[in-house]
């Protein structure tokens, strides 16, 4: 499939890349792995005037261990920082999460940047524009309706990033370059929920670094799906365990993640965030397998993440 | 039947993996012309509508566009395969009847070019209401989606064999079950493409295809062109699996552009069109009630199968019968009653299916298991019980020449300790059996023959000219090695050309399954009257009995005193010296009844042999998620003898995967009349981290008919495989499933409902 | 739309072409170079049958805007035979059967190239990994399997 007319340029800093985007009038995209944004485009779901490649910026490709912290590089890719040793051994969950993500040919393209910025996704979204202007435009399109859930008010699309969860039950931060300066904030800021539009990142903004806290952590990494390898999570759980108190994170439904805390590792309920993460999520039937099945699992999977992250804790 | 063979029956490397290894093997896609157009269709966006207007003038005004079309600029002429089929113009001037249906189409100089004019089409449709599920299409009161079929039923095959309700009412045992199958994707790799190119009053055609001559037929009848002037070439191509046997929607549409705007013309679709818009996988519901006396043995079957036929026939009466007959040429049925509905829908057309008919086939299976446990016997004993064997005939009359089912069984069986671990499987695990025949080719009148033309080249080479097809499953390099046998000179000696329409005679296809059977015995006879004439001149130039004569090597020598020999090519030299060169034509046309017909006269002797094969699949299931995994799958195939083993294997193993392995992902889904998984991310092709060990076993039972003693090679694992895991997931989980496939959540589904149930 | 001056070489001969700044890599091969070997089977990164190596990792190329590869250095399946002597991988896929319709052949063999590049004896399981990033439709993949085992055996 052919791409539609866009613009190349490349940038050699993050500021040029502003610059670039500040230039082009809002009508740009940035680019890493493409893995995701290619797709979209070809899908005409996506039609910026430019694309502004960042994979030359020298600074988002490195990963370096600051006494406190791991600093990534956005465009580190999946593959390189699953390989990197301190992953393995200070952030199982994280290891998991990135080896359970596509396939090995992709994790070498896709970033890590990329990965949590990827868009929302929903059967009858992701498609191409002859199928989409057939079905008609639903809210993710700037139609009117859902078409999954008729009468529904919002969009049920799923953020499919598995990473965002591992990092998220790890308490990871990201750092955010645009026109108006520089800011860090958690994670979990990054969401707006809205599955329309699923990032409260500003127009031009760009996610730099991911920041994890360097303290060795047990967890793990579970997920739905139907193949064993390139398929997207149904549904995603991360768990991550450290000095007696841990994070779950489950998403592959619906538009944001969803996060819990576990307090206290040692007396801990498995079943409690399991079945409190199986009460709010909202699968609805916009992927494969059914929703019913889905809401249930949510449930079986937690047990399961938790299970195994607090068994390798103790 | 000599067994000193030199090649056949040999795991030679495949003539066609060199090209293909390489990156050099030209598929339709890859072709360039000059001044080649690209082309773009325009889809029907709705399920159901009368058209009221086409208007292409705006679209013909975009610079660089040179040609566009619509059905308006056809004779109308219908397409069907059977005289009482014909109701599919390719490019509908009165409705459309499916999402994606071909509507219109340009040609421009590129292919950004026909995109941007397609937009410019103005089609004025009026919305009809729609039917998408095949029983609520059959009752009163659905749209009518073809004036001609009442009931929107397209095709019904009623057979009725012996006295079923009598047999019923005295048999020991009866059980009726209702099983429902989704509709698949065939998903081969290369998407469908088509280049056509019309000058100087030819059509010259490229497109992957399964039968180069009936694409012809059908194009030259929708053009109204002399035969001769439609020219289907050969192309390589990216996988079939029971489609492309047919004409497309595409070809008619390359055709006319190329005509309108004389210059040749190529349409690529893309993913998702060529799930949308080409053919699909009948969903089907089947009913299976069976009569058992005590001993197991099946004296009933009553049969009612619906078929969502989508929108058009198609190979409507073959879909609606296949799975049947595979059914029926493998078990004995003295009493049989089969009502097979083939019912339109407002859904892409449906074609054929290696794994044609999984609920039926997994339904008959997994009921005959369920049955067995409870007369007390198990499903190795039973099958044995049920199989047909050699001499026997089938319940619509097909004599069954040679048959290793039993062997296939008790092999596949002993291999993985059968008996012990169905009775009494281990908890979460399950193992399950499908057994299969298949027929080697089917009445297709005149075209169920293959004949071949041989030519001895002055060098000792030998050229093949065949009607012969090959989708990827090794068919051209299988004549190749039956040739190399005879003639006596090794493979790369033999320049093949094949699957073209001038140049070559009929063939029956690369979708009957006839092409060892058919395509490579007419080889065999053509290539062993060439091989008379070699004998007959080296055994008088080398002074000795013409049965002494050996032929390898590239040599003709002495088979008594081997220092008697000469070049197989100073043979061929004499030959032309002598003003008679050797050339020798072979047909072969199998034994089938003729009179046989799918709908007005089903029975009668089907084809010339039949191949047999059993599955084995052992499943493992998580109790939790319902997600199964099959460690471990062993089929064991009668295909007579084979002529290259590791094709064979291929077969077999790619078997697994596509009927085995879909067995607990491949499905179609659906939002009303959109297919929501037109893609390859999404409909899950299983892939290698996803497959179980394979043990392939090759029961080389001799068919005095075949071609070294081969029949079919690999399509009864592919009918069977779906069988295996769902009888083994039915194991597993001590309950009969009802919807296929297995994906977790439905495993989830029948492990809850027995949890239910116990309390 | 201005074009893009892009260099970089293909199977170790230079190029340099004039593109569209929205034009893939794949699009480049298949329809500048005439590269045909590269295959469009969904154009959506989901099947790999237009993997191509650049500068030793494994790339969709129907993915990549030719833009991106400025200065790189391509291997397509063409690039494998030296001197008329086919790559190991070339000669397992061919002797273990390993091949039926096609389609999907360059892709595998390209993605197992750049896993033998970088683990010369992979295990079993690490071969399977590898190559669960393409789609077969014919082969069930046992012989695939076993060709890329054989050829990092041969090398």
């Amino acid at each position: 499939m052919i791409l539609p007319k866009f613009d190349y340029k490349k940038a050699e800093d993050i500021a040029s890349a502003i610059a670039l985007y500040e230039s082009s009038k809002g009508q740009a995209r940035y680019l890493a792995g493409g893995t995701d944004l290619i797709p979209l485009v070809k899908l005409r779901l996506s039609t910026p005037a430019a694309i502004i490649d960042l994979k030359g910026i020298k600074q988002l490709k490195t990963i370096l261990s600051e006494g406190r912290r791991l600093r990534i590089g956005a465009n580190v890719t999946l593959f390189e920082l699953k390989n990197h040793a301190m992953v393995k051994e200070y952030f199982p969950a994280l290891y998991e999460s990135l080896d359970a993500t596509s396939c090995e040919t992709l994790q070498m393209r896709g970033t890590i940047g990329g990965n949590l910025l990827q868009n929302t996704r929903c059967l009858l979204y992701n498609k191409s524009l002859a199928w989409r202007k057939a079905r008609g435009f639903c809210y993710k399109m700037g139609g009117e309706t859902c078409n999954v859930v008729p009468k529904a008010k919002a969009c049920f699309s799923n953020y499919c990033s598995d990473n965002a969860l591992s990092l998220l039950s790890l308490s990871a931060s990201v750092k955010i370059a645009g026109p108006h300066g520089e800011r860090k904030i958690k994670l979990e800021k990054i969401f707006s929920g809205d599955g329309r539009n699923p990032f409260t990142l500003e127009p031009g903004e760009i996610l730099t670094e991911i920041h994890i806290p360097l303290k060795r952590s047990r967890g793990a990494y579970e997920k739905l799906r139907v193949r064993n390898s390139i398929d997207y999570p149904l549904l995603g759980v991360a768990v991550s365990v450290n000095n007696k108190k841990g994070r779950v994170c489950v998403g592959g439904i619906g538009p944001a993640p969803l996060i819990y805390d576990l307090k206290d590792v040692e007396g801990a309920s498995v079943k409690e965030p399991a079945q409190k993460a199986r009460q709010e999520a909202k699968p609805v039937s916009n992927t494969t397998l059914s929703p019913a099945y889905r809401k249930k699992m949510v449930d079986v999977l937690t047990q399961r993440a938790i299970k195994r992250a607090i068994k390798e804790a103790k | 039947m000599k067994d000193d063979l030199n090649i056949v029956g040999k795991r030679v490397v495949r003539s066609d993996s060199l090209a293909k290894v390489t990156g050099r093997a030209r598929y339709t896609a890859d072709l360039k012309f000059p001044n080649m157009l690209a082309a773009k269709v325009l889809r029907s966006p709705f399920p159901h509508a009368r058209i009221l207007g086409i208007d292409l003038t705006r679209a013909l005004k975009v610079p660089g566009v040179k040609a566009a079309i619509s059905g308006f600029d056809t004779y109308g002429v219908k397409w069907g395969v059977f005289r009482y089929t014909q109701d599919h113009s390719m490019l509908p001037t009165d409705k459309v009847r499916y999402v994606g249906e071909d509507v219109a189409a340009v040609a421009a100089v590129d292919e950004e070019t026909a995109m941007e004019a397609l937009s410019y089409i103005k089609v004025d449709y009026e919305l009809l209401s729609a039917v998408f599920d095949p029983v609520e299409s059959m009752s009163e009161g659905a749209p009518q989606i073809h004036e001609a079929y009442k009931n929107n039923i397209n095709i019904h095959v009623h057979i009725d064999v012996g006295e079923v309700d009598k047999a019923m009412k005295d048999a020991y045992l009866v059980r009726e079950d209702t099983f429902k199958a989704a509709g698949e994707a065939y998903a081969m790799m290369e998407p469908y493409a088509v280049v056509a190119s019309y000058a100087n009053g030819f059509l010259d055609l490229w497109m992957p295809n399964a039968g180069p001559h009936v694409r012809a037929k059908a194009l030259s009848n929708l053009l109204k062109m002399p035969l001769n002037k439609v020219r289907v070439r050969h192309i390589n191509s990216g996988g079939a699996f029971g489609d492309r046997s047919e004409v497309s929607p595409g070809d008619l549409v390359a055709s006319l552009l190329s005509i309108k705007a004389g210059k040749p013309v190529k349409l690529v679709l893309s993913r998702e069109e060529n799930a949308t818009s080409t053919r699909q996988v009948h969903d089907l519901i089947a009913t299976v009630k069976t009569g058992m006396k005590k001993s197991g043995v099946i004296v009933a079957k009553d049969y009612r199968v619906i078929y969502d036929g989508g929108a058009y026939s198609s190979t409507g009466p073959i879909a609606t019968s296949i799975p049947f007959y595979v059914y029926e040429e493998c078990y004995r049925f003295p009493n049989v009653r089969y009502n097979g509905y083939r019912v339109f829908t407002n859904k892409c057309i449906r074609g054929m299916y290696g794994c044609h008919g999984r609920a039926f086939l997994a339904g008959n299976e997994a009921q005959m298991d369920l049955m067995a446990r409870e007369l007390g016997m198990d499903p190795v004993e039973i099958r044995l019980k049920n199989g047909l064997t050699s001499g026997e005939m089938t319940a619509t009359q097909s004599r069954i020449s040679s048959c290793g089912l039993a062997q296939t069984i008790t092999t596949a069986s002993k291999k993985t300790d059968f008996k012990k671990r169905w009775v009494k499987p281990e908890k979460g695990k399950g193992i399950g059996m499908g057994c299969i025949a298949i027929m080697c080719g089917f009445p297709m009148g005149f075209r169920s023959g293959s004949s071949c033309y041989v030519k001895m080249n002055d060098d000792g080479q030998a050229t093949l000219v065949t009607g012969l097809v090959d989708n990827g499953q090794g068919n051209e390099s299988m004549v190749i090695q039956v040739a190399s046998e005879i003639l006596g000179i090794p493979m790369e000696d033999i320049n093949l050309i094949n699957a073209d329409t001038e140049t070559t005679n009929l063939d029956p296809g690369a979708y009957s399954q006839a092409a060892a059977f058919v395509g490579a015995n007419a080889v065999r006879i053509a290539c062993e009257n060439a091989r008379k004439r070699i004998v007959s001149i080296a055994a008088e130039k080398l002074g000795v009995e013409e049965g002494d004569i050996v032929l390898k090597n590239r040599l003709a020598f002495s088979g008594k005193t081997p220092d008697k020999k000469m070049p197989i090519s100073w043979v061929i030299r004499e030959a032309f010296f002598r003003g008679d060169p050797i050339v020798a034509t072979g047909t072969y046309f199998p034994n089938i009844d003729f009179e046989r017909e799918w709908v007005s006269r089903p029975w009668g002797q089907m084809a010339g042999t039949f191949s047999f094969g059993t599955s084995v699949a052992e499943v493992s299931i998580d109790n939790e998620t319902g997600k199964i995994t099959v460690p471990h799958f062993t089929a064991a195939h009668d295909c007579g003898r084979p002529i290259n083993p590791m094709v064979v294997e291929g077969q077999m193993e790619g078997s697994i995967q596509q009927a085995g392995i879909a067995t607990i992902m491949e499905e179609n889904l659906w939002n009303g009349g959109f297919l929501l998984n037109p893609d390859l991310l999404e409909y899950k092709v299983p892939l290698a981290c996803d497959m179980p060990d394979i043990e392939t076993i090759i029961v080389s039972s001799m068919d005095p008919e075949g071609p070294f003693g081969a029949k079919e090679g690999g399509l009864t694992i592919r009918m069977n495989a779906y069988s295996a895991i769902a009888c083994a997931v039915a194991n597993a989980t001590g309950n009969l499933f009802t919807e296929l496939p297995l994906t977790p959540d439905r495993v989830l589904n029948i492990l809850e409902r027995k949890k239910v149930a116990k309390k | 739309m201005k074009r893009i001056k892009v260099s970089f070489s293909v199977n170790g001969e230079k190029v340099t072409f004039q593109v569209k700044p929205y034009e893939t890599l794949l699009e480049t091969l298949r329809e500048r170079l005439d590269l045909i070997g590269s295959k469009e089977a969904c154009g959506m990164g989901a099947c790999g049958a237009c993997t191509v190596n650049v500068d030793g990792i494994p790339l969709r190329s129907c993915l990549v805007l030719t833009p991106e590869v400025n200065g790189a250095a391509i291997t397509t399946v063409e690039g494998l035979a030296k001197d008329g002597k086919l790559h190991p991988l070339q000669e397992a896929f061919m002797e273990k059967g390993a091949v039926q319709c096609g389609f999907c052949t360059s892709g595998m063999i390209m993605t197992a190239k750049a896993l033998l590049d970088r683990n010369a004896n992979p295990t079993k399981k690490e071969v399977i990994k590898a190559m669960s990033s393409n789609i077969c439709r014919c082969t069930g993949y046992k012989k695939i399997i076993e060709a890329v085992e054989d050829a990092a055996a041969r090398k």
